[in-house]
């Protein structure tokens, strides 16, 4: 394991709408700070952001922990929740158990979890029912 | 640090190192070191709210004087669509164009038939464009400065066709040229304008290409001899046969900031006004809240560039005096239409190159280090006492803390760590006790 440069852990909150996209707004801030490539940031936004709006929507609360090393950043987002009985469904393209009340408000399109690994390098995603789920997505860093 | 020129100036000779501009800054690009402020060009995204905010008028907009080039043979006014909307009743706009004619243009250039196709443009461009959205307008220099250097990320989705001023400049050079038998390089076509953020874009523009424009000069600089060449006697409007002065509401409403709602009504199209408010909007968009949104036409100025810092009359008449001439013409007249239609196939409206991000502060460095200089920062943080009081130069305990971080300012420039700093600062603002 690569030296930690920068490590951060944030608190995530269920149904907390209103404060939903601060912290993956303070993931992409602490980036920009870093002086990442524009890419890497924009990538690191959407599965914060993403994974992030995952709990809000489904979880009772996480914590999402941004690591980065001189090779990669990691985040690692650690909820307590109902977990994904089906991670191969869920993980399928417009796939989503999100109330119509979500779907109103702009979200629960079925894109989070594809998206997120889209935007990753690595992606694991495990979950236990009745228990949470744990994402860990990773960007490499171009060597510079 | 990269040497990049601003559309002002600070004259230290005037600056009373008051901190008025370091704290009313959106960017937090001033620091008021040694009693004097200076600015980070950066940092700086040109929305001259310090020149408005300096009580010693220490910060000079720097535009294009009648008295610079005469190496010019041929010089076009190219005036922003404001400058209609200044004037009091009974001065129109063909007394407007003869009163720059007195300053010296050889010919005045109403830019209708360029804001027609531009709005062709951006229509076609939206049209075609596969995302992200929302695009964004670049019709604000202000607006295309902050997306690049606070959201870099988003400087994909600003659009990339060319303001209606920029195309009247080059098709002022070509007509004149052709018709007079000159170069290109004799022809000046200088833009009247409402801001000194449009002279930044001319001088200086933000894709690094090189402008049609050559310079421009401030509404506030071409008032007064306008008022004055209109209250001669005799000074009819007969000349106006002569001169092109305005035909259509489209180029009118262009300066109100929502030029483009009508062209984009089908899309889902925000008008968004006001430094702070496009602030918020494009958090939103980061944030990831603000979805479904295909078109935001932005501007620093809450009242669109009717209240541009070099503009002379009161905002609210000059809106109502552009509503009023808006609502007597028609969208586009035939002949404008004609034109549009004529020249639109021909054209490319495109920007000739894209607009990138400006570098950040402390690139060259390697990651290593730039993470160091946020954990300093953090550290230094820490010990400052928090209350932003301004009076190390920096406007908050934040930015000192980060200034420090990057070596650019030390621990003791706060007061509370240091006696000199206070003793210093006593010695330049107080006056000696009787």
């Amino acid at each position: 394991m690569a030296e930690v440069l920068l490590q951060r852990k944030f608190q995530v909150r269920g149904l907390d709408f209103d404060k939903a996209g601060d912290t993956s707004a303070e993931v992409k801030a602490i980036l920009t700070d870093v002086g990442l490539d524009p890419d890497v940031v924009l990538r690191a936004g959407v599965i914060s952001f993403e994974a992030e709006m995952n709990v809000v929507m489904y979880a009772v609360r996480a914590t999402l922990i941004l690591t980065l090393t001189e090779e990669a950043l990691s985040i690692v987002v650690d909820d307590e929740g109902p977990g994904i009985p089906d991670i191969e469904m869920a993980m399928q393209e417009g796939y989503s158990t999100a109330s119509d009340e979500m779907r109103e408000m702009g979200f629960g399109y079925g894109m989070g979890l594809p998206n997120i690994k889209k935007n990753s390098d690595e992606f694991v995603l495990e979950s236990q029912i009745g228990r949470g789920t744990r994402l860990c997505s990773m960007i490499e860093l171009d060597s510079r | 640090m990269i040497d990049r020129t601003h559309g002002f100036r600070i004259e230290h000779g005037d600056c009373r190192g008051c901190l008025s501009c370091m704290r009313i800054c959106p960017t937090r690009a001033i620091r008021v070191r040694a009693g004097k402020a200076e600015y980070t060009p950066d940092r700086c995204i040109d929305c001259g709210i310090c020149l408005s905010a300096c009580p010693s008028n220490a910060i000079v907009a720097t535009t294009w004087s009648m008295t610079d080039p005469s190496r010019y043979k041929f010089k076009v006014a190219v005036p922003s669509p404001v400058l209609f909307g200044q004037f009091p009743a009974g001065i129109a706009p063909s007394h407007i164009v003869d009163g720059l004619l007195t300053l010296g243009f050889d010919a005045v250039w109403d830019y209708g038939v360029e804001t027609g196709l531009i709005c062709g443009a951006i229509k076609d461009y939206v049209k075609g464009w596969k995302g992200p959205f929302p695009l964004i307008s670049i019709d604000c220099p202000v607006v295309v400065r902050l997306v690049q250097v606070a959201y870099p990320r988003m400087v994909d989705q600003l659009v990339g066709v060319q303001p209606p001023r920029e195309i009247a400049g080059r098709e002022v050079k070509r007509r004149y040229s052709r018709e007079l038998g000159l170069s290109i390089d004799e022809i000046a076509a200088i833009y009247i304008t409402p801001c000194q953020a449009k002279t930044i874009s001319i001088l200086e523009p933000a894709e690094e290409a090189e402008s049609n424009l050559d310079g421009a000069m401030g509404i506030t600089e071409v008032y007064n001899t306008i008022v004055a060449r209109a209250n001669l006697p005799g000074a009819e409007p007969g000349f106006a046969a002569r001169t092109p002065s305005v035909r259509n509401s489209s180029f009118l409403r262009w300066s109100l900031g929502d030029g483009l709602s009508r062209i984009l009504s089908g899309h889902r199209y925000l008008h968004v006004t006001g430094l702070s408010n496009v602030t918020q909007v494009f958090d939103d968009i980061e944030k990831g809240r603000l979805r479904n949104v295909e078109f935001i036409e932005a501007h620093s100025c809450w009242s669109g560039c009717t209240g541009g810092n070099l503009t002379v009359a009161n905002v609210y008449v000059t809106l109502s005096k552009l509503t009023s001439l808006i609502n007597a013409l028609p969208e586009m007249d035939p002949e404008t239409r004609r034109e549009v239609e004529r020249r639109y196939p021909s054209e490319s409206f495109a920007l000739e190159r894209p607009i990138r991000p400006r570098p950040v502060r402390g690139s060259g460095t390697t990651l290593r280090e730039r993470v160091e200089m946020i954990h300093r920062a953090e550290a230094i943080l820490e010990r400052l006492p928090g209350l932003n009081c301004g009076l190390c130069g920096a406007p908050t305990c934040r930015e000192l803390a980060k200034d420090v971080g990057m070596g650019d300012a030390s621990q003791k420039d706060c007061v509370f760590y240091s006696k000199d700093r206070l003793k210093k600062l006593r010695e330049m603002h107080l006056r000696p006790a009787e």
